[in-house]
This record gives structure tokens, C-alpha cells and sequence, in this order.
């Protein structure tokens, strides 16, 4: 016969009541008192759009599909794309070209007169504030780790205007990327 | 979600549901009114609110579980006998569950409002006073009962007060004895329960003074026959049981008048409760207040020990601890002013009670979610046997995915002679899909009826509010409901009760006339309002009528016209039909007068927008001084729905099926325009007519013959013109989320196989376009 205590013990533990989360947030709050080292590279996801290299921080990047079958939305705003499925959920797609003038008009990728897409052709899907949403990108070049000293501020003339979504420059050696404020360009 | 929020959700699925348990038999007690209460009814609504006290208590919702605990009292009170249920007490009772529900409702946003706290203690304290005006009650006649003063002594109140009722009327009562051997005793006792229930009610099951034998028990079992003794007695031939019948004293026999019962006296009963006898209550009501069991001498004339739970309101304390003199002092001015004049009494019986419930800072908004009939959680119950159907249908499915397995391995090890035996692996496998097909068909089937329940749960919440707002709008209804166990979408039965309580209101506020009206029109006094479901194929149809005046169709027109909602041309070129349907406008509002209940503007419109969403179809009919009918035709699934697949332009799109009425092929010569729209002539009637190509900007094709999808919803008839149709589909639609909520016509996407996406049209929203640019250019 177990000690009444054991038994009211089995009675009342429930699995769910794990310390382990409070375990983590103890680990975590160690790790923030150590010293900040002063720069950490950050990782942006760097893409071609009509030739052109852009970059953006990869934490906002839910992930990059192939180009399904786009299906089109009648009288939706000029910078959409379509719409298509992903896992069950539908998310709009977005073209950014328009927006960065790079384009007079928003390419016809869905619809039955549409083109065929690029082979480089992929949708970055990510989170916005009201849901996922899908951007079409010319091809996916690679992730870059870029230092706060190798960013700078986009020149005068390039920022303004409607090209508000741009947000820097990203300089690694030779090459430049554009920074891009992604959400402020799905607007 | 985290652990918090889960436990709060649990918290309110359970009390949700003891609430809608509350409130189903408040309701038949409601019906009972004027007759005596069924004494398990009322055990029934006492245990219902104390396991929501303790829930609420374990979960920490304080203001709950205090109210819960003061409507417990009260129920305890009225299950002893020392109130009696009359209109006041039941009121207060109804009061209670609609505070509980906007307690809830506040629990379940984790919100807690001042008003709604002043509410609960202003009603709280109501419930405490309620039981002090029936304390006066003359000679006691249980001193009738010739019962051993020992015997009675050791009955629970509750015992003892049933006792009491059942000598009260007059019940022949018996003692039954039966001895049991020990090693069973407990089965004998529950046959012998078993056969007695029927035959009327068991007040007490004592154990026996005399012992029954040397390794035996006995017990005395008081009990209230409904049948005479003859038959009670042929009925317990074979059971040990023996009968002895309790005398009765007449009623004029002088029996001092201690009135024992009365809550007046208080004393502190420690270590009182002894072993209880053997009652049913004893689990579910812990607290219930006990007598002493220790034999007292003349126990009739010793006033109850009242055992009160540390919990009490205070302001029931402070009442009960004061003088007996004051307190009886009390009852009679109560008793000299008339029950009219007393405080609670005056509360209830005048409009001055909406003014106490009403939120004093934000009328409308809280207020409205208060009057909601939505139940607040998202719970379904689901019968077990439809999970475990459903778990055998994935049992098949996974042997279904191990032939297919085995198949696959097969052919991959005679990769060389595949063609050899291709034949055989093609019908194999097409057996296999076949297989795979029906049993995906039961899944989905499975699945969308764990979904269904019945509307009957909206039906019992909405009959609640109907007997509020009748009484507050001075109108005798009758209501009626018809076909609650019509099974239907749970998320279609839930966004159902607000559209349906706009209708009921609109009933009882502008069709019921006043019982004088009625009366003088030749009719019966009480107006019947009736709602009723029934099920017709794939679709649900409820109707809510009333034998009211009627819509009046020129009041409506000339309503509109003052409004400017029409022209006077307009006006003028209207059927009865379509003036009829102008109640459905936005703005739109009968009543003179805006009253509290209807006639704020909102309603019909929001109506019929909250059904065009559940892609439902409603229609009214009114006949001047017989009374309105609304019938509101449903689909009985929203998860899942049939859709007919079109073609326009090289694009695809699925309309609904349930708002296509039917499907036209016409020439284009039979397209005539009337002022440069585009119409039809449908046997007889013109149908407007909408290209989907043009309207949606796509390139039109020339074709030699177009499809129309004569489309309904609501009111309207809308032919939507079309290319091609490529057939019907069983469609899952996805909404397309909130970056396109602003595409009009669309109404959401769907994933056909083969990875198409195609849209749904928005049918209600594309009549809509229809009509207001048929509007626009009259």
C-alpha cells in the first residue's frame, strides 16, 4: 500500500505542468548577461529581380517555392499577382517590380494567356500582418551574412520617392545588394 | 495556447455547458409555472448551480462562484419548502442565469466590468432578501405524522421537508421494513428502490432499531405511495419488505406552531454533522444544512441548527444575525405594505429593471454582446460511437495504404518484366483507388457529421430571451418550437442565433399586437410567435412565423420613400412582392417608435447579410392582419460544399450550388436590354442579366450560345452569364485571408485536384453589384 501522499501526488500530476520552458527562459536570461559582442553578422536572403541584386533579413522569410499554377483575381490591386495554394491555405502573390520601377506594368504570370514562368522563377513567402503572403522573385541567388559596418544608408535619390521600400545598401566587396523593407514594398 | 488560456477555455466549454443545462430546465420550470414544482427539477437546477460555484471557485472566477452561491442558497431554500417558487423567485432565477452567461462571457475575454460586478451584487443581495418574505408559516404539520421522535430526529432537512409536503397533501405514507442478509444488502436495497420509484417517492431510507437477525441489517424505509396500499403491497410480494402505514393526525389537531423552519434562528451547529444517513443528495450538496442528529427531547419544538457556509453573502449574514424581533418586524411591514411595495418586488415588476441592468457607461456594445444568444464556446460534443466509426475508416485507409505499398514494391522488384504484367497491375490498382475513393467518401462523411449538431441547442437559448422580451414589451406570446433535433453545421447553428433573434424580436416587438389589439381584431389574446426547422434534402429550412399584424406593405413603401431609399418612380412601378423586400435595406426600420428591443435600424439588413454568409436564402411572406413568415433555407454543411465549376474566358470559377437555381442556354439574340442593361425573359419574368467576362474584366469571347446560372439568394434572381460548365465538385473553400477581404465578387479559393486553384464567386455580393447599378441608373 503506497504512502497517501504518493497517491495524492499521482492524482494531482499533470504532464503538462513540465518546468522545462522555465528551465529555458533561466538559460536564457544567463546568456544575455554575457558581454554583446559588437558585431554580429546578420543573414539576409539575397535575390535577382531584372538583374538587379536585393537582399532581405532572412528572418522574415517563411520559406521559397517553385512557382505553382498562379490562378488570377479579377479587379484586385495592380501589384497582385494571384493567388495560389500552399499546404491547404491560400496566399496572395505579390509582384514588387512595379513598386521598385523596374517594370512598367506587373508581368502576366497567371490566367490562361500567361507565360510560361522562368526555370529561376520562385515565390518568398512571408509573414505579413494580416497572413502569409507570396513574392515573386526573378531567381534565388543565396544567403549573405552581412556586418553592421558593410550597410549603408541608401544615396539620395535611390530612398525617396516611391522607392520608400528601399532601406540601404548591403556592400560585400565588390558586390552590392539593395535592402529592402519587404513589407513596406507589399503595400 | 498556453496553459493558462487552456485551462480557461476548458473552464468555459464545461460551464457553458452546465449553464445551457440550467438554463433547459429553468425553462420547463417556466412552463410549470402555477403548478408545484417537480421536487427533482428543482434538486436538478440546485446541483447545477453548485457544480458551477465549485467549478467557478477552482478556476478562480470569484464574482461566478459568489453569485452561483447565492443562487444556490436560494435553491436550497426553495427545496426545503421555505420559499415557495413563485413569479418573483422564478424571475430572479432567470435574472441569475443571464448575469451568470455575461459573467461567463467576460470570463472567457478575460475582462471584468465594474457595471456588471455592481449588477451581480445587486442581485446577489436580491437573492438573499427573497427568502425572508415567505419566512412567516403557521402550525407544522409533520406533528400530524404519528412518526417516533427519534426517528425524525435524524432526518436531513431536506428529509424532513419532504416528508412534510408529502403529509401536507395528504400522501398516504408507510414505513417499509426489509431486513437483508449483510454479504448483500446494497443490491436488495436498490431492488427495493427500483421497485418503489414508481410507485411514488421514497422521503428516507433509515437503518432499522430492531436488528434483522443475527448476521442480518435492516431498514426502514419512509415512503410516499401514489397508489393505494392494496397494489403497493402486490407489488413488493417477493421482497422481504414489509408494510406499515403512518397515521396522520387531522389537520385541527393543535399542534403548537414553532415554525421550525423559518431561517430566523441561527446557531452555530459544531461537529453536527454526524454520519449522514444513506441520501442521494449527500455528495452533491455538502453544505447542505443538516439537523442534529443527536435525539433531542421533543425535537419539534427545537428550531433547525442552520449550519451557514463561511462563504455567505454579507449582506444575507448581516439580515440573518439580526433580531428575530426586528426581522419579524420586517415581514410584517413587508406583509402590511403588500408584496407589490417591497423592494424586489417593485425591481422586477416595473420597466425600472431595465434601467438596473442596463450598462450605465456604453450602452449599445456591451450590451449587445450581453443579449447574444452565441454560445461562448467552440466545443462540439461528439457521440463516441461516430469517433470510433471514424477511427475504423482510417483503420481501412491504412490497410488500403499497405496494399498500395506492397504494390509499389512488387513492381519495383520485377522492374524487367513490368510489362508482362502490366495489365494485372493496372486493375489492381484501379481496384484499389476505388477502394481508396469510398472510404475517403465515409472519412468525410464521418467527419462532417461529428460536426452537426442540433439547432434545437440555439432554439432552447433563444426561447429564453423570447420570454424576456415579450415581458418587457408587454406582448403575451405563446412560443413555439418545432424541430430541434434538426441537425446542422455547428459553425452555421452558432452564427444562425444572432440573425434568428433579430427575427424573433421583429416578431414580438412589430407583429404581436398588444393582448387588447388581439382581442379586439377577433383574435386569441396571446400572440403565437413559432420557430421551426425542418430538414429539406441538402437543405435546412427554418421558419419563423407570428399571427400578427402583418407587414403593411404601403407603411413599408411610404417608409422608404421618406427615408429616400427609393424613388417615387420606383415606388410607384413596385409589386407587393418587392415592396415587401424593402424591409431588407440598410437603414430600413417599421417601427414608430425606437424602442429598446428593435427598430434601432440594424436588423433585417444584418439579417440578411449574416445568412447570405452561411449562403443561405431568405424569403418573407406577410399578410396583412394574419401575421409574417420568414423562411430562412440553409445549407446543411459550410466545410464542405457542392459547387458547379465554370468556365469564363479560359478561366475556371465555382458557384456555390446551393444559390443556383437553375441553368439557362441562350442565344444571344434573346438578349434584350432594357435602359442598356442586359436582360432576360424567363418564362415570363425578366431576369437581369450580368456577363461574368465583363464584369470581372476579362477578354470576352464571341460565342454562338452562353450559359446563364440563374442565381438566388435572398431576394434576389441574378442570371450570371458564363462560357462554359465543366461540372460539379465537392469544394473545400478557403477564405483567401485578410490581404484580399477587399475583392469584391470573390467570395474565397478552392483546390481542385491537380493542383488548380480556382475562386468562388461571391453570389451575394455579385447580386448586390447587380442591384445598385440597376440603382444607380433608375
Amino acid at each position: 500500500m503506497p504512502s497517501l501522499s504518493v497517491l495524492l501526488d499521482s492524482f494531482f500530476y499533470r504532464p503538462d505542468e513540465d518546468v522545462g520552458p522555465i528551465q529555458e527562459l533561466v538559460a536564457g536570461t544567463d546568456e544575455t548577461v554575457e558581454p554583446v559582442p559588437e558585431e554580429i553578422p546578420e543573414e539576409y536572403l539575397a535575390f535577382r529581380l531584372e538583374g538587379e541584386h536585393y537582399a532581405v533579413p532572412i528572418h522574415g522569410v517563411r520559406e521559397i517555392v517553385k512557382v505553382p499554377p498562379l490562378t488570377e483575381v479579377p479587379r484586385a490591386a495592380a501589384n497582385l499577382l494571384g493567388v495560389m495554394y500552399l499546404r491547404g491555405e491560400v496566399l496572395p502573390v505579390y509582384d514588387i517590380k512595379v513598386k521598385l520601377r523596374l517594370a512598367d506594368k506587373a508581368p502576366l504570370v497567371a490566367g490562361p494567356d500567361a507565360s510560361e514562368p522562368s526555370r529561376g522563377a520562385r515565390i518568398i513567402v512571408v509573414q505579413t500582418a494580416d497572413g502569409l503572403a507570396g513574392i515573386w522573385v526573378d531567381s534565388v541567388s543565396e544567403v549573405v551574412r552581412l556586418r553592421p559596418s558593410m550597410l549603408e544608408l541608401a544615396p539620395p535619390g535611390v530612398g525617396g520617392g516611391e522607392r520608400d521600400c528601399v532601406v540601404g545598401l548591403g556592400r560585400r566587396k565588390q558586390q552590392l545588394f539593395i535592402l529592402l523593407d519587404i513589407w513596406q514594398a507589399l503595400t | 495556447m498556453n496553459q493558462a488560456g487552456k485551462a480557461l477555455a476548458e473552464f468555459v466549454a464545461e460551464g457553458t455547458e452546465i449553464l445551457e443545462a440550467l438554463g433547459k430546465d429553468l425553462l420547463v420550470l417556466d412552463q410549470q409555472r402555477g403548478t408545484d414544482p417537480e421536487p427533482d427539477l428543482i434538486n436538478g437546477i440546485f446541483r447545477a448551480a453548485h457544480s458551477l460555484k465549485g467549478l467557478s471557485a477552482l478556476f478562480g472566477q470569484e464574482r461566478i462562484s459568489k453569485l452561483a452561491h447565492q443562487a444556490e442558497d436560494l435553491l436550497d431554500r426553495l427545496r426545503l419548502g421555505k420559499l415557495s417558487l413563485d413569479d418573483q423567485v422564478l424571475d430572479s432565477l432567470i435574472e441569475t442565469l443571464d448575469v451568470l452567461q455575461a459573467l461567463l462571457a467576460e470570463a472567457s475575454r478575460e475582462v471584468s466590468s465594474d457595471a456588471l460586478s455592481g449588477r451581480v451584487t445587486e442581485l446577489g443581495t436580491r437573492l438573499a432578501n427573497l427568502g425572508m418574505t415567505s419566512a412567516a408559516v403557521d402550525e407544522d404539520p409533520l406533528d400530524r405524522l404519528e412518526l417516533d421522535a427519534q426517528v425524525r430526529a435524524v432526518f436531513t432537512e431536506y428529509e424532513e421537508h419532504r416528508l412534510r409536503e408529502n403529509v401536507r397533501r395528504g400522501v398516504a405514507l408507510f414505513r417499509v421494513r426489509a431486513a437483508f442478509d449483510l454479504s448483500d444488502f446494497d443490491t436488495g436495497l436498490a431492488e427495493l428502490n427500483s421497485r418503489l420509484k414508481p410507485l411514488g417517492e421514497v422521503v428516507s431510507t433509515l437503518p432499522s432499531s430492531e436488528p434483522g437477525g443475527a448476521s442480518g441489517i435492516a431498514f426502514d424505509l419512509i415512503f410516499g405511495a401514489k397508489v393505494p396500499e392494496s397494489e403497493l403491497a402486490a407489488k413488493l410480494q417477493g421482497t422481504p419488505a414489509q408494510l406499515f402505514a403512518l397515521r396522520v393526525r387531522p389537520a385541527a389537531g393543535g399542534a403548537p406552531a414553532p415554525a421550525a423552519h423559518a431561517p430566523v434562528a441561527q446557531s452555530v451547529a459544531q461537529g453536527s454533522r454526524q454520519s449522514a444517513p444513506p441520501s442521494v443528495e449527500t455528495p452533491a450538496a455538502p453544505k447542505k444544512p443538516r439537523k442534529k442528529r443527536a435525539p433531542k427531547g421533543g425535537g419539534a419544538e427545537t428550531p433547525d441548527a442552520v449550519t451557514e457556509s463561511p462563504v455567505q453573502a454579507p449582506l444575507l449574514r448581516a439580515v440573518e444575525q439580526a433580531s428575530p424581533e426586528e426581522l419579524t418586524q420586517g415581514v410584517l411591514e413587508a406583509m402590511r405594505m403588500g408584496e407589490s411595495t417591497s423592494p424586489p418586488r417593485a425591481e422586477l415588476a416595473g420597466p425600472p429593471v431595465r434601467t438596473l441592468t442596463d450598462e450605465p457607461v456604453s450602452p449599445r456594445g456591451p450590451r449587445m454582446e450581453n443579449e447574444s444568444a452565441r454560445s461562448l464556446t467552440q466545443t462540439v460534443r461528439v457521440d463516441i460511437s461516430r469517433l470510433d466509426a471514424l477511427m475504423n475508416t482510417v483503420g481501412e485507409l491504412l490497410l488500403i495504404k499497405a496494399n498500395l505499398q506492397r504494390m509499389v514494391e512488387a513492381s519495383r522488384q520485377q522492374e524487367g518484366s513490368v510489362m508482362l504484367s502490366s495489365k494485372m497491375w493496372g486493375q489492381e490498382l484501379s481496384r484499389e483507388t476505388r477502394q481508396l475513393e469510398r472510404k475517403l467518401d465515409a472519412l468525410q462523411q464521418g467527419l462532417l457529421e461529428a460536426r452537426m449538431v442540433p439547432v434545437g441547442q440555439v432554439f432552447d437559448r433563444l426561447a429564453r430571451l423570447v420570454r424576456r422580451i415579450a415581458r418587457d414589451a408587454g406582448k403575451e406570446i405563446d412560443f413555439v418550437i418545432g424541430g430541434g433535433d434538426v441537425e446542422l453545421d455547428k459553425l452555421i447553428v452558432e452564427e444562425l442565433s444572432d440573425p434568428l433573434m433579430h427575427i424573433i424580436r421583429n416578431a414580438i416587438d412589430h407583429g404581436a399586437e398588444s393582448p387588447e389589439a388581439r382581442l379586439a381584431a377577433g383574435k386569441s389574446r396571446r400572440a403565437r410567435v413559432s420557430l421551426r426547422a425542418e430538414q429539406k434534402g441538402n437543405h435546412v429550412v427554418i421558419e419563423v412565423s407570428d399571427d400578427g399584424a402583418g407587414i403593411d406593405e404601403l407603411g413599408v413603401r411610404d417608409m422608404a420613400l421618406r427615408k429616400n431609399l427609393i424613388t417615387e418612380a420606383q415606388a410607384r412601378e413596385m409589386s407587393r412582392r418587392e415592396l415587401l423586400n424593402l424591409i431588407f435595406l440598410p437603414g430600413f426600420s417599421t417601427a414608430r417608435s425606437v424602442s429598446e428591443l428593435s427598430g434601432r435600424g440594424v436588423g433585417l439588413d444584418v439579417v440578411k447579410n449574416n445568412i447570405g454568409n452561411l449562403s443561405g436564402i431568405i424569403d418573407v411572406w406577410s399578410e396583412r392582419g394574419q401575421g409574417t413568415a420568414f423562411h430562412l433555407t440553409l445549407p446543411v454543411t459550410l466545410a464542405i460544399i457542392r459547387a458547379l465549376v465554370v468556365g469564363v474566358s479560359g478561366r475556371t470559377y465555382a458557384v456555390p450550388l446551393n444559390s443556383v437555381l437553375e441553368i439557362l442556354s441562350v442565344k444571344p439574340s434573346e438578349i434584350r436590354t432594357v435602359e442598356r442593361r442586359e436582360v432576360l425573359d424567363v418564362r415570363g419574368t425578366t431576369l437581369p442579366l450580368m456577363r461574368l467576362a465583363r464584369q470581372f474584366g476579362h477578354p470576352e469571347r464571341q460565342n454562338d450560345r452562353h450559359f446563364v446560372v440563374v442565381a438566388g439568394l435572398a431576394q434576389e434572381r441574378l442570371g450570371i452569364a458564363v462560357d462554359e460548365l465543366q461540372g460539379q465538385q465537392d469544394i473545400v473553400v478557403k477564405s483567401l485571408g485578410g490581404r484580399l477581404q477587399g475583392v469584391r465578387g470573390i467570395s474565397g479559393a478552392a483546390d481542385l485536384a491537380n493542383r488548380r486553384t480556382v475562386l468562388v464567386l461571391d453570389v451575394g455580393a455579385l447580386l448586390e453589384e447587380g442591384m445598385s447599378l440597376e440603382r444607380r441608373r433608375a
